[in-house]
């Protein structure tokens, strides 16, 4: 299955909330006019980022210390070259992305350098009004933290505003009481909320009761049942 | 005897398939309001677009008529949400699997049904027989659902799958009834 699009309306922040979610290993490859770059995920995380010529060299190795050997890098120096590198993947805007799941391997050695949750959230901060809207476009909406919320919120470095907002999410609470009890202004709050689900620190909350807008009985459901059965 | 009318809700970004998800399963022509479409962006996809709504039949009974309901896909018809979402007994969100630009559509009217009109609803990631589709569950992150929203692969022209969709709707609706 794909994970493909423009970068141009499905921005960095939502291509990792997808990676992350499953913890992916893959490539995702950025194509420019005139630069390709590809970026080496383990679980979820960046581990490499490389620019190369023509995408198709980026699938000559499906071995990750190959790679490393080709770029003339050595092990004890990714920390480095990622920090190096990911100012000018982050600033990227336009071009379009490709993953590819699984492709290549990785010896047990390479881990995690940067946690995603903390990229997630710097690239949050910078979204502009017509992205945030993609996520937040409505001040009713109510949120709720996750399970695992203080793990997520502990990789993704929150500053002080940030923690506000988190402390606010309660179930209850819509993104118009939380611009009210934080007093921070609407486009931050909804940059934070945005950053928080797609780190998965937040989710939608979740539903107790529903509207039903007609008087449905148990038998009335299940002859509608039955006649779509039966079509 | 008056017709007790049924409401369900068939609701999408622009070209995710939900006249053609009535279509299939409708016992009468579709009834569709559409215009020449005529935007750039848009009429690069289709000719004509739903401007009001579209609906579709099925006779439950002597007394009771399911309605499906299919809104306008452009957020410029947005006032027909609100209307439609009126007395509606479930919703169904279509997707195109095979274009992310529109996830961010479909998760804009999630979230206005879920804070105004919060019926049982399910996800349909059309377009699956399509190259370059996502996969139902990266739809589902994409779309910030949790595992209790179904989000259910499909292909609106195929009627089995359209069946299948609905009656995954009408399970989650008999948990509340």
């Amino acid at each position: 299955m794909a994970i493909a699009g423009d970068l141009k309306t499905f921005n960095f922040v939502d291509i990792f909330q997808i990676l992350l979610k499953d913890r992916k290993d893959g490539i995702l490859v950025i194509e420019q006019d005139h630069n390709n770059i590809a970026v080496y995920f383990k679980e979820g995380d960046i581990v490499y980022i490389r620019e190369v010529k023509k995408v198709f060299y980026i699938y000559l190795d499906v071995d990750f210390e190959t790679v490393l050997k080709k770029e003339g890098i050595d092990k004890s120096e990714l920390y480095n070259v990622l920090v190096a590198r990911l100012p000018k993947l982050l600033s990227i805007k336009e071009g379009k992305f490709s993953f590819t799941s699984g492709f290549i391997k990785y010896p047990p050695d390479i881990k995690s350098l940067i946690p995603i949750e903390k990229l997630i959230m710097y690239l949050a901060r910078q979204l502009t009004e017509e992205e945030v809207e993609r996520k937040i476009s409505d001040l009713n909406l109510v949120f709720e933290k996750s399970p695992n919320y203080e793990n997520i919120a502990k990789k993704a470095f929150l500053t002080d505003h940030e923690k506000k907002i988190l402390h606010s999410i309660d179930g209850k609470n819509k993104v118009t009481d939380i611009i009210n009890i934080t007093k921070l202004d609407e486009l931050t709050v909804k940059r934070t909320l945005y950053g928080f689900l797609a780190c998965g620190m937040i989710q939608r909350e979740k539903k107790k009761e529903r509207k039903i807008g007609f008087d449905l009985t148990k038998n009335l459901l299940n002859k509608i049942i039955s006649k779509i059965k039966g079509l | 005897m008056a017709e007790k009318k049924i409401k369900i809700v068939v609701a999408g970004p622009y070209a995710a398939g939900k006249t053609q998800f009535i279509n299939t399963i409708s016992e009468i022509e579709t009834v569709k309001t559409e215009a020449r479409t005529t935007k750039a962006g848009e009429k690069e996809k289709k000719d004509h677009t739903t401007v009001a709504m579209d609906f579709g039949r099925i006779k439950i009974d002597d007394e009771h008529t399911l309605y499906l309901f299919g809104t306008p896909g452009q957020a410029r018809f947005d006032f027909m949400w609100d209307i439609l979402g009126k007395g509606m007994v479930g919703l169904v969100v279509l997707v195109d699997s095979t274009d992310p630009v529109t996830f961010h559509e479909a998760r804009r009217i999630i979230n206005f049904f879920e804070a105004r009109y919060p019926a049982p609803y399910v996800v349909g990631a059309n377009k699956q027989d399509l190259k370059g589709a996502w996969s139902p569950e990266d739809i589902r992150t994409a779309l910030d659902l949790g595992e209790e929203i179904k989000v259910i692969p499909l292909v609106a022209t195929d009627k089995e799958n359209v069946k299948k969709v609905l009656l995954e709707l009408l399970e989650e609706i008999s948990k509340y009834v």
